[in-house]
């Protein structure tokens, strides 16, 4: 929500030079001149000159289907030697598009969820935990769930994560108080998946943080990042988001410098873009983890993966917060040479928040390429920092029968933790953890261990 | 873009790599196939196809032949228009014709198809192309040479090309591209470090080798960083120094004038020279880098064009920016083209009769001036 910024200037910026072409995964499947950065940035141009005319005309279907299609996912943005602004535009773009026609009845009833009415996405889950049974069924090993009965927006092949019965809060509450109330303290944000969908990631994090000698706050009053709101260009409610979380982010503050870790890509990413309170920093959980590297390579004792790992790359982790060696030194350390990269591991899965459920076609023929690059790296395992990932690569393997995980990289950090120590089979202590440069966020996170120690 | 009110025909979706001929060493293609995507699939075939444009992930063979584009390689390999063999073109009356063959020699009627090689969609839309293709060399070796001024950098490459040594590719970054890219490079480039070099050479490992060696050694005494790489991973790193720069540059100031004038490759000290001092009268950074071995410089004037004084000093740095090309031999425009912002300054370079001489082709082509009109030549007064 970026303040600063001239949607005029913006878009004078941009040359139309095409640069966009080469990496937009939209493009790349449709060939739509209307359908790339440039493209787009041509019409909100014209848009912006035809409301300079007394009679400015209604959004059409054409420009409007134009903005919508689009995966927030950077790549262009990433790859423009003018550095323009093109989520930010497209941002802006839809906000008129909504404040002129309004929300798709689904994601206005949704939306006002998140605001906090009837109990919110507590209350929903937990009613959908019960009932999901009568319209979908499970499918093998825990990976899912696909439907039953015939339902809008979603088709015989779409695969979601069942909703548990206790959500990542209930957890934590029957969790016994592991950790003494002495050390210090690091605030988890858990993001909406991980806190209703898939709490075991959260537990998981949970019990990370702790084994490097934490004491893990994780806020009830935290709530949805609004990033999925700001994406559908419904600003109010992204802002109503931001303030309560500023208020649980100040309150945190209070008591001296605050370190919140994360373990969703997009949350991250939306996080750091808040006007943060002094002494309060945002660290995705590879960050947090790559500035603790000394205890944790001590707490693994040499004990490593052995099935092949691959690694997809978050488009908000990797484009939307500029980290890409953190994840890769973790899963060099899990699983030393069975680590192999993508072909393309930069490339955008396809799911784009809500994007994967509203144009399922085109989202399922970027999936695609990606699932070639899975199948072609022979990898048992694909490891992704953003659960949204997690949802769609599984949705992939499930619909080519590979016999792939796809997991967070803290699940496996936790899974080794918890494993008996090396024995005689498992492979020596990884040693081609090639440390890339330091990045300078961690440097401020290793303060904070060094309280660790006094305390 | 129209220049005013117009259609855009966009023919990104024939993109069609019809046939691949590895006896007579030719590929045909439809207009809209990515210029990197044909390299990738003809170096399946051990084949390159050598004109390498900045733009190449997304770039157009269609507009690469349209706008004759160059590349670094072009020292060594020559630009787009050598490696064109034949063109199918649609005229603006709807007519279709065939221009050249496979033949090597061919010398049947007038040349038409290097008639429309640099046509800028002026005279015909280009539906087929026929290019020739050559041997993918075995080796490529990258070095990135530093050195202590501009004008050691210009002595290094006329001493390299005197002793016959022809690197594939020749790039120079002045002291305010270092200056942009510094912090964003993976290695050190050292303050005393004012200008750079960018070099390849490529043929089979032994000649690579042989020839690295001898440029290694002919500039010894000059030369103040060296880096050298062969494997892929390595040569991408010192390539990010050149492909960081135009972000990087953008940086810099709210806007750059960006002309890309060509001069002799002896005279570039010269111009590099005329240069400075212009930048010097504007009071406006001028920041140069491009394809030195081939004389084709990247000028760019940084300014910030809402401020009133600044945008006049840019107006009048880039026509003696021109002027000075052309004094020294050289051209308004390497691999851009004309286009309509360099109409205005067409003259500097043509005279009267000559330029008479191109409206008279674009007329029997287009009589009603159809196709991009208003590009390349002034308004007539």
């Amino acid at each position: 929500m970026a303040d600063n910024f001239n949607l005029r200037e913006e878009l004078a910026r941009c040359v139309k030079c095409g640069a966009c072409m080469a990496v937009c995964p939209i493009y790349r499947q449709t060939g739509r001149e209307e359908l790339v950065a440039r493209g787009k940035l041509a019409l909100v141009e014209r848009r912006q000159r035809e409301k300079e005319e007394p009679a400015a005309g209604n959004l059409s279907a054409f420009y409007r289907q134009a903005i919508d299609h689009c995966l927030l996912c950077h790549a262009c943005e990433d790859n423009c030697s003018k550095n323009v602004q093109i989520t930010a535009i497209i941002k802006e773009s839809r906000r008129e598009i909504t404040a002129a026609r309004g929300l798709h009845p689904v994601k206005k009833a949704l939306f006002g969820l998140l605001r906090g009415r009837f109990g919110g996405l507590r209350t929903l889950t937990r009613i959908g935990s019960w009932l999901q049974l009568l319209a979908w069924k499970r499918l093998p090993a825990g990976s899912g769930l696909r439907r039953r009965l015939p339902l809008p927006l979603i088709d015989d092949q779409t695969v979601i994560p069942a909703i548990p019965r206790r959500n990542l809060d209930d957890r934590l509450r029957r969790r016994p108080a592991a950790a003494a109330a002495d050390r210090p303290a690091v605030f988890f944000y858990p993001g909406c998946t991980a806190r209703y969908l898939t709490p075991e990631l959260g537990v998981q994090t949970v019990a990370v943080l702790e084994k490097l000698g934490y004491r893990v706050v994780v806020p009830r009053e935290w709530t949805c990042c609004g990033a999925v709101v700001e994406a559908a260009g419904d600003r109010q409610t992204a802002v109503e988001l931001q303030q309560r979380n500023l208020r649980v982010l100040a309150a945190a503050a209070d008591r001296g410098p605050a370190t919140v870790v994360t373990v969703c890509a997009t949350c991250g990413h939306t996080l750091k873009g808040y006007p943060l309170p002094a002494g309060c920093q945002v660290m995705d959980i590879s960050e947090f983890l790559y500035a603790h590297r000394q205890p944790l390579e001590k707490l693994l004792a040499g004990k490593t993966l052995d099935r092949r790992l691959t690694y997809h790359d978050p488009c908000h982790l990797r484009r939307g917060q500029k980290i890409t060696a953190e994840p890769r030194w973790l899963l060099r350390l899990l699983a030393g040479d069975n680590f192999v990269e993508l072909r393309h591991p930069e490339r955008c899965c396809g799911s784009g928040g809500s994007f994967g459920v509203t144009h399922k076609a085109l989202s399922r023929q970027i999936l695609g390429e990606k699932i070639a690059d899975l199948r072609q790296s022979a990898a048992a395992v694909i490891a992704s920092g953003c659960p949204g990932c997690l949802i769609q690569l599984n949705e992939g393997i499930q619909m080519e029968k590979l016999a792939v995980a796809a997991v967070h990289p803290v699940t496996l950090l936790a899974e080794l933790l918890a494993a008996p120590p090396a024995g005689e089979t498992a492979a020596a202590v990884p040693t081609s953890g090639e440390e890339k440069k330091t990045p300078a966020k961690s440097r401020r996170a290793e303060k904070t261990s060094h309280k660790r120690k006094k305390g | 873009m129209p220049v005013t009110e117009g259609l855009v025909v966009s023919l990104t979706r024939m993109k069609r790599i019809l046939e691949i001929d590895e006896e007579n060493l030719t590929v045909l293609v439809e207009p809209g196939v990515v210029t990197g995507e044909l390299q990738e699939e003809v170096g399946k075939h051990g084949l390159l196809y050598p004109p390498d444009p900045a733009s190449l992930a997304f770039s157009t063979l269609g507009g690469n032949v349209a706008e004759n584009a160059g590349g670094p390689r072009a020292v060594k390999y020559g630009v787009t228009g050598q490696y064109v063999r034949g063109l199918e073109v649609v005229l603006p009356d709807g007519r279709i014709i065939r221009t050249g063959n496979k033949c090597v020699k061919s010398v049947s009627g007038y040349d038409l198809t290097h008639l429309f090689v640099g046509s800028e969609g002026t005279l015909g839309i280009i539906t087929k192309i026929l290019l020739r293709l050559v041997p993918a060399p075995e080796a490529v070796q990258t070095m990135l040479l530093g050195f202590a001024d501009m004008e050691a950098a210009a002595r290094a490459i006329t001493a390299m090309i005197r002793r016959r040594l022809v690197p594939s590719t020749i790039e120079f970054l002045d002291r305010h591209s270092i200056d942009a890219i510094r912090d964003a490079l993976p290695f050190t480039i050292v303050d005393d470090v004012r200008a750079l070099l960018l070099v390849e050479v490529d043929g089979d490992a032994a000649q690579v080798r042989r020839d690295a060696e001898a440029i290694g050694k002919l500039l010894q005494d000059s030369v103040r960083l060296q880096m050298s790489a062969t494997d892929a991973a390595e040569r991408q790193a010192i390539w990010q120094a050149r492909r960081a720069l135009s972000p990087a540059i953008a940086r810099l100031a709210p806007h750059k004038i960006n002309e890309d004038i060509a001069v002799p490759v002896a005279r570039i000290p010269a111009v590099l020279e005329r240069f400075e001092s212009i930048s010097r009268q504007a009071g406006l950074p001028i920041v140069c880098f491009g394809h030195a071995g081939d004389g084709n410089i990247h000028v760019n004037v940084m300014l910030d064009k809402n401020d009133p004084r600044q945008a006049a000093a840019g107006k009048q740095a880039v026509r003696e920016i021109f002027a000075a090309a052309i004094e020294l031999g050289g051209t308004l425009s390497g691999e851009h083209g004309i286009g309509n912002t360099k109409s205005a300054y067409f003259s500097l370079e043509w005279d009267a009769d000559t330029i008479a001489a191109m409206r008279l082709i674009k007329r029997a082509f287009d009589p009603h001036n159809i196709l991009n009109p208003g590009k390349i030549f002034p308004p007539v007064s």
